[in-house]
């Protein structure tokens, strides 16, 4: 299911954004976009700006300048409170470290931001989480706690969490790398179904196989630019750039 | 020695427990309590806007904020019940009860002992909760009160306990200003008769002893439940849950 960069609209655009951590210049003129229903994944040595940058997007990190909007909103510069929290529940978000709430079980953790913020009922809130639960494959696990979870479990639960807003776009950072081996798979196959219903996604991941097999296009980035735009066949098999050449070379050995 | 104990407490034990209420003032065991308790409660709420004032980015909040958890830690708690006895009668106009004056201090001084735990309690959450709360479009506010408060103060709970603990043996003070408490009780007692001010004393270290202790061992408990909570070992019932802790807020 590729979309054309041209046809469809943009649901995130970039435009020449910066970011400096202090002396270290974090974000280097990002000037990009990513259309609605598009999976694009961002790969890279560690360090190379990929989690700085999604981050940018809901504003977990502030940019120094140039400008990102989301779907078709300004989000940097002078935005009201109470339009970057509604902004922030319309887009997804899953950490690599999980952040699931400890206190709350599996259920309370998907009910809350939909009761407590945009007033669901409880009961429709309820049904709404189990429905997500039983398409994570975690309904049996509705009352337990997140501690009482394997990784991929609490990820899985994350992902629910996040869907349970009902954005129109999620953003993954890393989400499998905290994760023993025999658990990443489990965590691809939810985002690998999301992928399949057009939700616009974006993916920083080291997960190549994934990258190959779901996204439409990739980022490769280092120090902070991207230095190549690919859809991932020409990628994988051609890729253009030097660094990127390298990198895809010592992920094979 | 011990039959001249039980004694005293037989004849006193009246005294010892309400003071010489209804004839005077409540007093004794009980006004220990509701002032303890009464302590506790309202430096509670304090204590959470100031620790919340002290994480703010905003100067105009966080440095008076932290000028009075400073003062307020940095002196002896008897200087502060001497302050308030004499400057707020100046400051209103007119004169306070014991009681009132002690309570107003213990609040002020356990306020800023609490702010000091709850905000440890934030602190040792790290960013990632906030974060996950900020990023489902809770506002600050909200992520504390559903996500970050719940678990700090849960955390925190043995150390607001041993609090509350030391807020009780710190009453005892009120003695200096006539707050007619259990102390002040004892004291009478041992003018009355004179002789046996080993006896009262022992009564008043017994007293307070056993209510201190027990709840410490509350606090102990308490805190292995925390620990095995987190390990994930067992479910936790209902009331013992955080919600339950800040639904009274």
């Amino acid at each position: 299911m590729s979309v054309s960069q041209d046809a469809a609209p943009a649901m995130i655009r970039f435009s020449n954004v910066n970011k400096h951590y202090g002396q270290y210049h974090a974000l280097v003129d990002i000037d990009a976009s990513v259309s609605k229903g598009e999976v694009l994944v961002v790969c890279g040595p560690s360090g190379s700006g990929k989690s700085t940058l999604i981050r940018t997007v809901n504003r977990l990190e502030e940019i120094d300048s140039g400008s990102i909007t989301f779907d078709g909103r300004e989000v940097s510069g002078r935005v009201g409170r109470a339009d970057l929290n509604r902004l922030r529940s319309r887009i997804g978000f899953v950490f690599q470290s999980f952040n699931l709430f400890p206190h709350l079980s599996t259920l309370e953790n998907i009910t809350l931001s939909p009761i407590r913020i945009n007033g669901v009922k409880k009961d429709l809130a309820r049904t709404k989480a189990m429905a997500l639960l039983d398409r994570v494959g975690l309904a049996e696990k509705a009352n337990a706690y997140p501690a009482q979870l394997s990784g991929g479990q609490q990820q899985r639960v994350a992902i629910a969490r996040a869907l349970a807003m009902e954005p129109p776009a999620m953003l993954f950072d890393e989400p499998t790398s905290a994760l023993d081996p025999e658990m990443v798979g489990e965590v691809l196959a939810v985002m690998k179904g999301l992928a399949a219903e057009g939700m616009t996604m974006i993916c920083v991941t080291h997960e190549m196989g994934f990258a190959r097999e779901v996204a439409d296009r990739i980022w490769f980035m280092d120090a902070g630019r991207i230095l190549e735009t690919a859809d991932p066949e020409t990628f994988f098999t051609n890729p253009q750039h030097p660094r990127a050449q390298r990198f895809l070379s010592d992920l094979r050995h | 020695m011990i039959e001249n104990i039980v004694s005293i407490v037989q004849e006193n034990w009246l005294l010892l427990l309400i003071g010489q209420y209804p004839n005077g003032p409540l007093g004794g065991l009980a006004s220990t309590f509701i002032l303890s308790v009464l302590s506790i409660v309202l430096a509670f709420p304090v204590g959470i806007l100031l620790a919340l004032a002290r994480l703010s980015p905003w100067r105009a909040v966080l440095w008076p904020a932290t000028a009075f958890v400073y003062v307020a830690r940095g002196v002896p708690l008897l200087m502060l019940i001497l302050w308030v006895y004499f400057m707020v009668p100046l400051l209103i106009g007119r004169t306070v009860p014991g009681f009132v004056t002690m309570l107003v201090t213990l609040v002020l001084y356990e306020a800023a002992f609490l702010s000091e735990i709850i905000r440890a309690g934030i602190l040792a959450l790290g960013r990632g909760q906030m974060e996950a709360a900020r990023s489902l479009g809770h506002g600050y506010f909200g992520a504390m009160r559903w996500v970050i408060l719940p678990q700090a103060l849960y955390n925190m709970l043995p150390s607001i306990l041993s609090q509350f603990v030391s807020t009780i043996k710190e009453t005892t003070l009120g003695y200096v200003i006539n707050v007619p408490e259990l102390t002040f009780a004892a004291n009478q007692i041992n003018n009355r008769l004179l002789t046996q001010p080993f006896e009262v004393f022992a009564i008043l270290a017994i007293v307070y002893y056993v209510i201190c202790w027990s709840l410490t061992k509350a606090a102990t408990t308490l805190e292995r439940r925390i620990a095995a909570k987190r390990a994930g070992t067992r479910r936790i019932a209902p009331e013992l849950r955080p919600q339950a802790l800040t639904a009274e807020l």
